[in-house]
């Protein structure tokens, strides 16, 4: 009983949208823990294939792989940054020269990387949670 | 009943979630989850699902070129990151559009269009006419009476043994709205009525003289539909 009423109290980050993955997870903090860690592997994946594409100037494979990381940040509730990709991809889909997406695609990796670190503590403290809920 | 689906989806952690949302809805049955279209259309050759959760963006083929291949017509509800897919969504006649991520709430709409779409094809597949508009009229054209339906862009052309009638119309709009049961698409371009076809030669059928041809990927559809003693 003590358990079950912990698990409501759990609140997501406020900087998080938290009225979203309310309604995401619906309680569910054990699926919450496995996407935010399963997300922020594969948004690291995906950033080192980005960076790939971006060496070798690839600009239509540099746009799919920012198409496909899009829709992870909104599973972790960082629903602003899909504007910022969202932008990005249409800057690739708009060109062939690399160059012209170099402000961009730095713009990618800053906000990526401090996406990263809110994620992971995001998944630290939904691991502490369902662990103390045990 | 439940709607018997397939989810074809690269992200893994958006099949997950439909997954959990097809169960908890207790409405939709997942048989399989394919990461590329190209192997879902393997799967759809042999198989007849009632639904189809498609991504538009994946390795190889896009979802929208798995609809092109098709030999018939599931419901589909289209799920990706991009709004701007949603005028292709419009001209495919899918029946639904999700944008990644979407909550359980917004599931179950998509899902209630499903149900009520399906309730309209059930009615469809009794229906032994049409009505269509042409030269400002609504003609009724019996099934029976038309011999195939032809694309002509944006207009179609019925063909019936005494007269062809060209309206304002898509291939892939009717043929989610025809009797199944008499219809069938065997091109991108052609609806044909199986019952008037008199014969097949190799990737051609004939129907009262007209020559239609079928489609690399509707031919086994076409085989199996008709009676081959």
């Amino acid at each position: 009983m003590h358990n079950e009423v912990d698990k409501k109290q759990f609140s997501f980050s406020q900087h998080l949208d938290t009225t979203f993955l309310k309604e995401l997870y619906d309680n569910d903090f054990d699926q919450a823990a496995l996407v935010f860690a399963t997300s922020a592997e594969q948004i690291r994946a995906e950033l080192n294939i980005a960076q790939e594409k971006f060496s070798v100037s690839d600009t239509a494979g540099l746009r799919k792989v920012i198409h496909k990381m899009k829709p992870l940040f909104g599973y972790v509730g960082l629903n602003k940054i899909i504007s910022d990709f969202a932008a990005f991809e249409d800057i690739c889909a708009g060109t062939a020269d690399i160059s012209e997406t170099k402000k961009g695609f730095t713009h990618i990796v800053a906000i990526t990387e401090q996406a990263l670190q809110t994620i992971d503590s995001e998944a630290k403290r939904l691991k502490q949670f369902n662990t103390q809920c045990l | 009943m439940k709607f018997q689906s397939i989810i074809v989806e690269d992200l893994q952690v958006s099949a997950d979630f439909l997954r959990k949302f097809c169960e908890k809805s207790g409405m939709v049955e997942v048989n399989n989850h394919f990461l590329n279209a190209e192997d879902a259309l393997s799967y759809l050759r042999d198989n007849v699902v009632d639904l189809i959760f498609l991504d538009v963006e994946m390795p190889g083929a896009s979802g929208f070129e798995l609809l092109d291949q098709l030999v018939y017509a599931p419901q589909v509800i289209l799920t990706t990151s991009k709004v701007e897919y949603a005028y292709d969504a419009f001209q495919y006649n899918v029946t639904d559009y999700l944008k990644k991520p979407f909550t359980y709430q917004r599931f179950l709409e998509a899902i209630q269009k499903v149900g009520k779409k399906s309730e309209q094809q059930n009615g469809n597949s009794e229906q032994d006419h049409m009505f269509i508009k042409s030269n400002g009229k609504l003609i009724r054209l019996h099934n029976d009476d038309i011999l195939f339906i032809e694309s002509m862009g944006d207009y179609v052309k019925f063909i019936t043994p005494a007269k062809k009638y060209i309206t304002h119309n898509t291939i892939k709009n009717l043929e989610t709205k025809v009797n199944p049961q008499v219809f069938m698409k065997v091109h991108r371009s052609y609806i044909v009525n199986f019952t008037k076809i008199n014969d097949i030669q190799e990737n051609t059928l004939f129907i009262d003289g007209n020559m239609i041809p079928i489609s690399k990927t509707h031919k086994s559809g076409v085989m199996q539909k008709i009676n081959i003693l």
